[in-house]
């Protein structure tokens, strides 16, 4: 880690002002190039955000303070009104003291592997995409990012958690006068990146996203791309999974204890030292591990969330309020064979604007977006307009018929699935 | 300000075409309470600077959090190197549209810094009110939410602008969560957050509020389904701040427009083609952009590219009348000005075109809320904000609300529930045919308006009078 803050943050928990001081830093190293137009025309910037997070315990109570002054006197000052918060306070009767060394014996740590970036190499790679696109005759909007980074844990009970990591993220619409395609490709350093082949797949799939034709809503079997998959399973985990939630009748899953929410075949589960698809190995809140555990095992749920103070309380593991990474076990199905699976259907590549409609019934609506194709006798047969769908994701899990091979994204590694009766409720008018 | 002067000063002896450097202090005091504990109290304090450098054609921008010179001459330099990779696959010729020199300062009014404040007078407030809440019948939950937040900036550019403002800005909710009758049901209240001091948390009415969104979150459990199908509909102005904000809002920021957007935040169905033409609703309809507007989120006297705020229509008379435009693109719109809504997040993130404080226009003949209700035979009143999604391009909208109540025969007769509407946005504002006058007028708004990429939230405020619209589309949400 840094070593000049590395030394002020050892000398400031040497004399903690109370039994409970952690200190949290952060040190994100951002280089993030947008386009549009086949051009660098929007966000073109560099920053390094360097960031400690005091917080205090006293007497039952905790306060927290956040800034980028990495001084001494400024990240003391963070400490004593960390301090002043916490004295105001009233008790929580949800306090919980610094993680303890033998709490956090239990991370699972990682060491990632990633290589230098040059300025050269992220602008060639633009610039390779954009000569390409213009080729084709399409526009093309975007950002390609690289994202270094580092988290730090350390308290006053000799907790000292460090990690470090790194995503790449290469994001490219393609256009055409009337469509769109999108896709991105996830990594840590482009190590992996093939141009040649990521560009000519999303020309093709533009091309294809042409002149869409119209169609109604209704009820379709749709193939979901793993990006599709992800945005709607993450927003219904993030509003059912807390146990508490659960336990105090606020979650769609208080309602269906033991019942079964998914077909079998589904595997969602953590694993915090996931090779390609975790962040960190600990909670870069309080330095609490991070644990493999199940979420939806054979049909059934498994394992809620659990923050430390209501695990404790169940006599259960941790889980963290949310957990290092989420994985949907993937077969070796490419998706290819999941739409040559479905004689009359529709393939959707992406979703936008998701929200809950319901949460008891766990309904959510949102859009098609960026490339929605018929499927007709297992292929892709052109694009049509784009449709809104209000849909249960109990039903989703439970109408999943296929499941295809994994991709890896920033922090989930999920496969695209087969769905039966995916409920398209309107249209739009592109 | 010496040392911002001293880097523009550095810039413009390397040729840059134009420069800002902008000091940007962030401080923000988080107080998040459930039931009658404080579940979470942070204060956060970030400053630095941002260089944005245009060297031909190409923007480049870096940050630092260092104030030094040293720092700041290797933060532009970063910047003019970005800006060099930038123009390499430039387009077309970056066209920046004029703007006087200002030499300025601006501050919120405020009678109490609420930094001054200690945090356990907030924290006891919202802990009663969630007592308070929790008295209830049927009652499993209360919650709330309070953000206090200050916004100190010094700018300086190339054309000698030089601005200091001093923004701040109080956003604070409450929320009850009932359980009875086989449902789960939340209701909320939310006093329009504003750029103001303490003293506006003090004159608010928590006690009073705790208990009625404590009786109304219950009797939603017992309220029975709508009917699907068309219906008309009374919008309350904190429900119309939300409808106004995705459909009008957004769709005419004319970096969406012209697809810079794309990738993200998406276009807009909004083209430059249908300015002063396309019929964006009915004739009583008229949305005013005011960045000028006291006590507005978005009101912070200069926007950063150093722009004065100002006030617009961006439909007037139902009829589609201007858009957000920053100085970049001021000149395809033939534009003299941009209209200074540009604007960053923190001091690491890059200004971008922002939505402005936006508002519906009272109804121009006298009519109260409750005389628009008496006057409407039959439909449903929605107040306050709930699920809430539009397509890309702002067309395909579907939104809920916080609560619903059926109208028969010009009275309110009780609450339903599992309402959603579904209608594309300028089919919609067209069939608005009442408004209620200034009188029933007020505010609300939003600090988490995600746009950008990297993302930013931004804050801005919305406001109107109940409305009235007819023939659209209810759906059961189950």
């Amino acid at each position: 880690m840094m070593n000049k803050t590395n030394l002020i943050l050892e000398k400031i928990l040497k004399e903690p002002v109370t039994d409970h001081v952690v200190l949290s830093y952060e040190k994100a190293e951002t280089h993030h190039i947008r386009f549009s137009n086949n051009s660098v025309n929007r966000e073109n910037l560099f920053k390094l955000d360097e960031e400690v997070k005091a917080e205090v315990g006293y007497e039952g109570r905790t306060g927290a303070y956040k800034t980028n002054d990495l001084s001494e006197d400024g990240i003391k000052y963070a400490v004593k009104k960390a301090y002043e918060a916490a004295k105001l306070l009233p008790k929580d009767p949800e306090y919980m003291p610094p993680v303890t060394t033998e709490e956090a014996r239990a991370t699972k740590n990682f060491k990632p592997v990633f290589g230098e970036f040059t300025e050269e190499k992220k602008y060639g790679i633009l610039r390779d995409a954009f000569g390409e696109l213009k080729k084709a005759g399409l526009n093309s909007a975007g950002s390609l990012s690289t994202n270094p980074y580092t988290v730090a844990v350390y308290n006053n009970k000799g907790v000292r958690a460090c990690h470090s990591n790194c995503y790449s993220v290469f994001s490219l619409t393609a256009m055409t006068g009337n469509s769109s395609f999108k896709d991105a490709h996830f990594s840590k350093d482009f190590s992996g990146y093939d141009g040649k082949a990521f560009v000519s797949d999303i020309i093709a799939k533009t091309r294809l996203s042409k002149d869409p034709a119209p169609l109604e809503p209704g009820k379709y079997t749709v193939v979901l791309s793993p990006s599709a998959v992800e945005e709607l399973l993450m927003a219904f985990l993030w509003y059912n999974m807390d146990a508490k939630a659960i336990d105090e009748g606020r979650s769609a899953l208080s309602k269906r204890p033991g019942a079964r929410i998914a077909d079998e075949a589904i595997h969602i589960y953590s694993r915090p030292d996931h090779e390609k698809s975790s962040l960190f190995p600990f909670s870069a809140g309080d330095a609490m591990p991070y644990i493999d555990f199940d979420m939806i095992r054979d049909g059934k749920l498994a394992s809620p969330w659990y923050s430390r103070f209501y695990a404790g309380k169940k006599g259960v593991r941790a889980t963290g309020r949310a957990p290092g990474s989420v994985i949907f076990k993937g077969t070796e199905k490419p998706l290819d064979t999941l739409i040559s699976g479905v004689e009359n259907g529709l393939y959707v590549n992406s979703f936008w604007y998701i929200r809950l409609v319901d949460l008891m019934d766990g309904i959510f609506t949102g859009m098609t977006r960026d490339g929605l194709f018929r499927i007709k006798d297992g292929k892709l047969a052109g694009s049509v307009n784009n449709f809104r769908f209000n849909q249960s994701v109990f039903d989703l899990l439970l109408n999943t018929a296929e499941i295809g091979k994994e991709k890896s994204m920033v922090f989930t590694s999920i496969p695209p699935i087969t769905v039966k009766d995916f409920n398209f409720v309107s249209k739009t008018e592109f | 300000m010496d040392n911002l002067r001293e880097i523009i000063s550095y810039l413009k002896g390397k040729k840059v075409r134009f420069a800002d450097a902008r000091e940007h202090l962030f401080r923000e005091r988080e107080i998040a309470t459930e039931d009658t504990r404080v579940e979470q109290i942070t204060e956060q304090n970030v400053s630095g600077v941002g260089i944005k450098v245009l060297y031909e054609n190409g923007w480049g921008y870096a940050s630092t959090s260092a104030v030094d010179l040293d720092s700041l001459r290797r933060t532009a330099d970063k910047a003019l190197s970005l800006a060099r990779y930038a123009d390499s696959s430039a387009a077309g010729k970056v066209e920046l549209a004029a703007e006087p020199k200002h030499v300025a300062k601006f501050a919120t009014k405020i009678k109490e810094d609420p930094f001054l404040v200690d945090m356990s007078d907030a924290a006891g407030v919202l802990i009663q009110a969630g007592e308070t809440i929790l008295k209830g019948k049927d009652i499993i939950k209360a919650g709330s939410y309070l953000v206090l937040r200050n916004i100190k900036k010094k700018y300086a550019n190339t054309e000698d602008s030089l601005i200091e403002t001093d923004v701040f800005t109080i956003l604070p909710q409450i929320e009850a969560t009932a359980k009875a009758n086989g449902e789960v049901k939340s209701r909320h209240y939310w006093p329009a957050p504003m750029n103001a001091g303490y003293e506006y948390f003090r004159g608010l009415d928590f006690r009073a509020n705790a208990e009625r969104i404590a009786a109304q979150a219950r009797e939603h459990c017992f309220a029975r389904s709508c009917e699907s199908g068309p219906a008309t509909l009374i919008l309350d102005p904190e429900h119309l701040a939300l409808t106004m904000h995705e459909s009008v809002g957004h769709p005419t920021e004319l970096d969406r427009v012209l697809g810079y957007e794309e990738s993200c935040a998406g276009r807009s169905f909004a083209t430059m083609d249908k300015l002063n033409t396309f019929k964006y609703g009915s004739e009583i309809v008229n949305l005013v952009a005011d960045n000028t507007l006291e006590g507005g989120l978005a009101s912070c006297g200069y926007d950063d590219e150093g722009v004065e705020c100002q006030k617009w229509h961006i439909v007037k008379d139902g009829i589609l009348s201007g858009y957000v435009v920053n100085r970049e693109l001021a000149h395809r719109m033939k534009m003299p000005r941009a209209n200074g809504t540009t604007r960053a997040t923190k001091y690491s993130d890059v200004p971008i075109t922002r939505m402005p404080n936006l508002y519906l226009a009272p109804g121009g003949k006298p009519l109260t809320a409750e005389e628009l209700i008496a006057d409407t035979e039959d439909g449903i009143y929605i107040e306050g904000m709930g699920s809430f999604s539009i397509d890309q391009m702002r067309l395909n909208m579907q939104f809920g609300g916080d609560a619903f109540w059926e109208i028969k025969k010009g009275k309110l007769t009780g609450m339903l529930k599992n309402v959603v509407y579904n209608a594309i946005s300028y089919e919609f504002w067209r069939s608005c045919d009442a408004i209620a006058d200034e009188r029933a007028f007020k505010r609300a708004g939003f600090i988490t308006c995600g746009k950008g990429d990297p993302m930013q939230a931004a804050q801005m405020t919305h406001g109107a009078s109940p409305a009235r619209f007819r023939n659209i589309m209810v759906r059961r949400a189950k």
